[in-house]
Formats: structure tokens, sequence, C-alpha cells
């Protein structure tokens, strides 16, 4: 096992980007911002609250996820969802990370 | 507790919100107070005291500031990676050059104007001071403003390609030989100053030696002065040998010239450099101190110019090798030529 400072830090640089495509796979069903965050732990995606909602707002903005407030219980809550253009977004961006996938098990096959 | 005692949630949000869009504000805090209320209710499902839960979520959203910058996607730092280099070359550019400038101007013009020595070294600092002040202020304001505006940013992040390379000089170092000689003619120079005072060509009366240089000269300090210059000038001598570059030593080497050719201007301020006694003793006539003040002059206009021009050399070619000034001038010559034998065809 490598030094656990150092593991933790290249562990959070490789696991930075798939946060996105978590996010975008999850949110094909809608979800909220606490409950995503939960999901997200549970799935192992580790990420930090002060992360995960100003990151949403991107998405949204960018066109990736579609948002409306949900009134029926006691506590309002925003449910984003996964627009078609983040559907798209997160097909490409899983096929991308089954060819690394693939990439990194020839690597370690040929050595 | 009454109604009216805002909670720390409400002191968070209301810390954040200020620093967000008007236009935002109420959605971003309506949904971070659900997202809190979330989180805190899962904290105390968990078992925590209320109080202790709305503590540690709070916590862990940290600073509302930050927070805020993430939504609004506001850069946290004064200049960032993508400006950093252009800045950092085009404040050492500036203070390297306008510096010495400034507070070479600064000090001649007092000097010219007959104030004392002390007046005339306290301006040059504090002109250097101020204007090293300025020059830092502004083009950390402008970096500043650049780093937050994202068209400037992209517009100004220049490509590099390796012509940006420093040109290669035909000789990297100057000779050791050349930092001997210099050095030993330094330590030559300063063992005649200093021995002048114990030993003389002329003796008074008492048989004890008449010093050659007038006693006011040391007294005031002009001379410890040039002793001290010269002492610094041969550390940055050494270190120009044997560095290939150093912006740093670079200035220094510049600054030493020009305190120099200063120190030279003050001993022309004085009416008597050779010791009256001596002259008298040794039968010279009195215009010979007018023609030692025309020589100082002189020396100190080249020794001025010699600094500038090796220090503009050497920022140019990012090299401290000499600058071969024959091939520089044939050059420049030959350019000057062609460009007639242009305008005539």
């Amino acid at each position: 096992m490598p030094d656990g400072e150092l593991h933790a830090l290249h562990q959070q640089e490789l696991r930075r980007g798939t946060i996105v495509l978590a996010c975008l796979l999850i949110l094909k069903r809608p979800n909220y911002g606490y409950a995503l965050l939960d999901r997200l732990e549970r799935h192992g995606f580790a990420v930090e609250a002060n992360t995960l909602y100003p990151l949403l707002r991107r998405l949204e903005k960018q066109g990736l996820l579609t948002s409306d407030w949900n009134t029926d219980e006691s506590r309002p809550r925003k449910f984003y969802r996964t627009s078609r253009e983040g559907a798209a977004l997160a097909d490409a961006l899983s096929l991308d990370w089954d060819e690394m996938y693939s990439a990194f098990q020839t690597l370690k096959e040929e050595s | 507790m009454t109604a009216t005692t805002p909670t720390l949630t409400d002191r968070y949000v209301d810390a954040l919100v200020s620093r967000l869009p008007v236009k935002q504000r109420t959605d971003i805090e309506q949904e971070l107070r659900a997202s809190i209320s979330d989180a805190v209710e899962h904290h105390i499902d968990a078992g925590k005291d209320p109080a202790d839960a709305e503590r540690a979520v709070l916590t862990e959203l940290g600073d509302p500031a930050r927070l805020a910058a993430r939504y609004t996607d506001r850069s946290l730092q004064l200049i960032g990676p993508a400006v950093y280099l252009d800045y950092m070359r085009l404040l050492t550019t500036l203070l390297v050059i306008v510096v010495p400038v400034v507070a070479a101007v600064a000090g001649f013009t007092k000097l010219l104007s007959g104030q004392a020595a002390g007046i005339v070294i306290t301006s040059t600092l504090g002109a250097a001071a101020t204007t090293a002040i300025h020059i830092a202020f502004w083009t950390t304001l402008i970096f500043a403003f650049i780093e937050r505006s994202s068209e400037l940013r992209s517009a100004t992040a220049r490509q590099w390609t390796p012509d940006h390379l420093p040109e290669p000089s035909p000789t990297r170092r100057p000779h050791v030989a050349t930092m001997i000689a210099e050095i030993v003619m330094a330590v030559l120079f300063a063992a005649f100053l200093l021995l002048s005072r114990t030993m003389s060509t002329q003796t008074d009366a008492n048989g004890d030696p008449i010093e050659f240089l007038s006693p006011a000269l040391w007294r005031d300090g002009p001379l410890y002065a040039l002793l001290g210059i010269m002492a610094v000038g041969l550390v940055v001598t050494v270190a120009k040998t044997y560095m290939h570059w150093s912006a740093p030593v670079a200035v220094a080497g510049l600054v030493l010239n020009l305190a120099a050719a200063a120190v030279l201007v003050w001993l022309t301020s004085y009416d008597q450099l050779l010791n009256p006694a001596f002259m008298t003793a040794v039968g010279w006539p009195a215009d010979v101190d007018r023609w030692i003040d025309l020589g100082l002059l002189i020396a100190a206009g080249i020794v001025a110019l010699q600094g500038v021009a090796e220090t503009v050399a050497a920022f140019v070619a990012k090299s401290f090798a000499r600058p071969d000034w024959r091939a520089l001038t044939h050059r420049v010559v030959d350019d000057i030529a062609e460009g007639l034998r242009r305008t005539k065809a």
C-alpha cells in the first residue's frame, strides 16, 4: 500500500472528472441536492457538498441538467434532471470511460 | 431563544447571499436552506444533538465567501497561472529599467542644485522606493483586472514557440582573466588611496609625510563611499563571471555603476581635491584641480554610460557574456549602408 496521503491526493485527481458523469447518470431520474449527495457517497463517489451544489448549477447553465421546484412536500426542494444533451454527453463520456478502461487493461497485460 | 434571534444557518445564508448577484439570490438561498435542513435532519436521525448537527453541517460547507465564489465562478486568486509569467516579466522589466533611471535623475538633480550629500542620498533612495511601489501597484492592478476578465485573459495569453528562447551567446562567460585584471586594478587603486594617508613623496618640517589628497575627502566620506562601491563591485564581477544570467545581479551592477558615477560627481563639488600643502610642497599650479574635476566628470559619464550599455546588452542577451561590440557596430553600419543603397536605387 502506498503512503496514505499520497494515495488520497492522486485518487482525488483520478476521480475529479468522474463526478460529472456520475451526476448525469444518476439524474436520469430526477433528484434533489442532498439526496444526490447521499447517493453519490453510497456509490463510492466522495464529493463535498460545497463542490456538488455549485456544480449542479453549472451543469444546468450548460444545458446538461434541467430543474424544477417541487412544492408537494412540506420542504420545497429543487429537483434536477438530466436533459437530452446531458444524456447524450453521459453516453459519450461513458464510452470514453470504457475506452480508457480497456486501454488500462492492455497496458497491464503488456507489462 | 426568541423567534427573532437569527440561527447560525440564517447568518450563514446571509453571508453567502450577500456575495451573489441579485438575480440568483432567492433561488440559491431556498435550495441551500433545504439542503442544510436535509443534512441537519440526517445528522439528528443519526443521534446527534440539533445544535451540534447544524454546526457540523455548516462547518462542512465551509467559508461562505468561498462557496459564493464557486456559485459565481469568481476567481479566488489575484493573478492566476494564465497571466502570472507575463506579469512577472513585465514587472521585472519595468522595475529594472525605470527605477534606476528615475533614481539617477532625482539624485543628479539634487546634486547639481548643490544639496548636501545626505539629502542627495535620501532623495535618490526615496525616488527609487516611490517609483518601485508605483510600478508594482499599477502593474498588479492591471493584471488583477485582466485575470478577472475572461476575454482579456485569453487575448493576452501568448503562444510560446521555441523562437522565444534567449539568443545563444558566442562566449558563455566573460573571461576569467578579465575578472582577475579587474580585481587586481581595484585592489591596487584601493591600496593607493589608503596608503596615501600615511605615505607621501613629500614631508613637512617635522619629517612627517604630507597627504596627497585633501583631508576633507576622507572626513566627509566620498572616498570611503568609493571604496565601498568598489568592494561590492568586485563581488558583482565575480558573480557575473560564474553565473550565466541573473536579473538581480545585473541590476546590482547597474546600480553600482550609477552610484560610482554619483560619487565621482560628488568629488568634483570640492574646491580642493588635492591637499593644498602637498601642492605647495611639489610646486604644482592651482588649476591642476580644475583639470582633475574635468577628468572626474568625463570618468563619471563613461562609468554611467558603460553601466547602462552593459546592463541593457545583458538583458537583451539574457547573459553576462561580454557583448561583441565590434560585431554589433559592424551590423548596424551594414544595415545603414544597405538602407542608403535602397533609397538611392
